[in-house]
């Protein structure tokens, strides 16, 4: 006998009051769990978005970019790119390294004219580190040798462009001229994100540059590495070994750079904070009552315990050990029905409206996440300690004589 | 008698609340109990026997008056030092037995010993006695037990729960729990009164033949004719105070 033993026995001994406690306990683990494990699979989605939408786990610019807006095209371009990219791309721990030019212009076809976000890219090192050529769902991805570009589906549809059409980019170069070049549509992406949609115009990199008149020059490199949780470290590497070779550049790893990423994420962590602590009160005022029931039953046994020489804490002590208990038993059964729930979800292909400012919607899928799982059995273990503790103080510290006269 | 008194107390009162007004339990009522007693606490209901034993057994603090413990003052006790000394000191029979249901009869038995404080730990060995499934000296705990039941007549009892034994059986294993921390005295409230006259005879010579072979001391509150006529002193009460001449 001893006391985790006593206290398993005490939980039994009321089945029914036990089952139901023990039921809003496991659904409120697995709302917990399956809450964490959807926010998990959520921030890697947005996660991966972010990085592989272009900004790389790490990316290098003029420092200046990263801070003020350019007054001019590419004003803060770097040069001598070669020697950069030949740097970083004999680096182990980097995988793709993505040069890109960033702009603005006007483009043209049929006699529409509509401005574009234009980006020029090494189509090669974008097929390999950036999920951009995959979304084109028309046509095909770029050549670097062609002049051709890829537009979003929002800006082929304002232009009434198709695939083959011709496009006419108008764009002031580094010196601040104007200057034009045709291209053929080869592809039209198909871009989550409605505004981005409207405006989204990649073209390959030497296009670009010969649009800006910028031979050798990009906007910023952004770099894929193979192991993207060393990312600091990596950054810090590089930094040093682009300074080494003459090039002195900026740097910053995707989270600095992912405002959006961020924005959701303490959106997301708000709600499913607050939904957390109003879960966890009706956890606590649910099982308060059953505990108090069962303390209520047990004052005489109370009074003999303390008549025998039980000290009030030790009897609050063991309510408090009790209700722990039964919090873990309830939270095994939870993590139980958490993960058929999440089997459940992960097989039927529930498909989930476009969020904000998107136009597809997506498949909602859970992660098991064993922190969530650890946090909700934590959280569930001291909820119902503390659903435990009041009741089960007041009651030991009540009078032994009236204690023992309880009927 | 001319021994020291165990416990003494003096113009010992106690008031209750009783809607508006406060009923006079006790009303300064002086007492003392010997080593090896059999006291007899007599009287109708209402009289303050069960007032006067809960206060001697520091259950409860008497409104007025002094009560000693072998010549200490009970009054200076912290809520734990009274804890540690009915645990160690006295031993308790309820009329309703009270036995704790989800414990086997040894395990009630063995349970005021587990109360008795363990050496202070490192916080892994503290850990792992709650987890034991045999704490320490639970094979010294589990012995005294066995023989404590034994003792009271229910030897192969030990593993039957409280619901599955009669109510003599019942009363024994309150009596060897009593007993399980070697008690000075033990203070027994209406023992018979749940009892069948036959089994409250044989409850009776039980706790005789125990006070007469262990030396412990009995106080026992009761209106039961036979309870007295095995007291070696009786205390008479009425309305609160002790009859004149009747001790």
């Amino acid at each position: 006998m001893n006391r985790l033993t006593i206290a398993w026995r005490n939980i039994t001994r009321n089945h029914r009051r036990s089952l139901l406690t023990g039921g809003i306990v496991a659904f409120g683990f697995a709302s917990f769990a399956l809450a964490g494990g959807f926010m998990a699979q959520s921030f890697d989605g947005l996660r991966d978005n972010a990085i592989r939408s272009g900004l790389g786990h790490v990316q290098f610019a003029d420092a200046r970019a990263f801070d003020q807006s350019e007054e001019t095209t590419l004003q803060f371009g770097i040069g001598q790119t070669g020697k950069a990219m030949e740097v970083l791309r004999a680096d182990p721990a980097v995988e793709v390294v993505m040069p890109r030019v960033e702009f603005y212009g006007l483009v043209s076809a049929g006699g529409r004219s509509l401005p574009f976000a234009g980006i020029g890219v090494d189509p090669e090192a974008e097929a390999r580190g950036s999920n951009i050529p995959k979304s084109v769902h028309q046509g095909q991805w770029l050549d670097a040798k062609a002049r051709e570009v890829v537009i979003g589906g929002g800006l082929a549809k304002a232009l009434n462009a198709r695939l083959g059409s011709s496009v006419t980019l108008l764009a002031t170069t580094s010196d601040g001229t104007l200057n034009a070049i045709d291209a053929t549509v080869r592809g039209i992406a198909d871009i989550s994100i409605k505004e981005l949609s409207e405006r989204y115009l990649a073209l390959p990199l030497p296009l670009a540059q010969d649009l800006l008149s910028a031979p050798d020059t990009v906007s910023r490199i952004s770099v894929i590495l193979k192991e993207p949780a060393h990312e600091p470290e990596a950054a810090a590497r590089l930094v040093q070994q682009l300074k080494q070779s003459g090039v002195t550049l900026g740097v910053k790893i995707w989270r600095e750079l992912a405002v959006f990423y961020q924005q959701v994420r303490m959106l997301y962590l708000a709600i499913f904070g607050f939904m957390g602590a109003v879960l966890l009160v009706v956890v606590f005022l649910s099982t308060a009552n059953a505990t108090l029931m069962s303390v209520s039953e047990r004052t005489r046994e109370i009074g003999t315990l303390r008549a025998l020489g039980a000290r009030p804490r030790r009897i609050t002590s063991s309510f408090i050990l009790e209700g722990a208990l039964l919090g873990l038993a309830s939270s095994v059964a939870g993590a139980v029905l958490s993960l058929l729930i999440t089997f459940a979800i992960n097989i039927s292909n529930i498909e989930m409206p476009p969020p904000p400012g998107s136009v597809k919607g997506f498949i909602i899928s859970v992660q098991i996440i064993p922190s969530a799982y650890l946090a909700a059995a934590t959280a569930m273990m001291i909820t119902l300690a503390l659903a435990s503790f009041f009741p089960a103080r007041r009651a030991a510290r009540a009078p032994i004589v009236e204690s023992l006269a309880h009927v | 008698m001319n021994a020291i008194p165990l416990l003494s107390g003096r113009s010992l009162t106690k008031e209750y609340p009783m809607g508006a007004e406060r009923v006079h339990a006790l009303r300064g009522v002086d007492v003392d109990v010997y080593p090896g007693d059999f006291l007899a606490l007599r009287g109708p209901s209402g009289s303050g026997k069960t007032t006067l034993i809960n206060l001697l057994g520091l259950l409860d603090m008497p409104d007025q008056g002094t009560l000693l413990l072998e010549g200490s003052d009970t009054a200076t006790l912290s809520e734990n030092e009274r804890a540690d000394t009915r645990r160690d000191r006295f031993g308790f029979v309820f009329q309703s037995f009270n036995l704790i249901p989800v414990l086997t009869a040894a395990e009630n038995v063995a349970y005021p010993m587990l109360l008795k404080p363990q050496p202070r730990r490192p916080w892994r060995a503290a850990l792992a006695s709650i987890l034991s499934a045999k704490p320490e000296h639970s094979s010294d705990i589990q012995a005294r037990a066995v023989e404590l039941l034994t003792a009271v007549g229910l030897a192969g009892k030990e593993h039957v729960r409280p619901d599955l034994l009669s109510g003599g059986q019942r009363q024994r294993v309150a009596i060897a729990r009593a007993l399980a921390n070697h008690p000075v005295v033990i203070f027994a409230d209406e023992p018979t009164a749940s009892l069948d006259s036959r089994t409250a005879d044989t409850i009776l010579d039980l706790m005789k033949q125990l006070n007469q072979e262990r030396g412990v001391a009995f106080v026992l509150s009761t209106h039961d004719p036979r309870v007295v006529e095995r007291a070696a002193r009786v205390i008479a009460l009425h309305d609160g105070a002790v009859e004149p001449g009747a001790t």
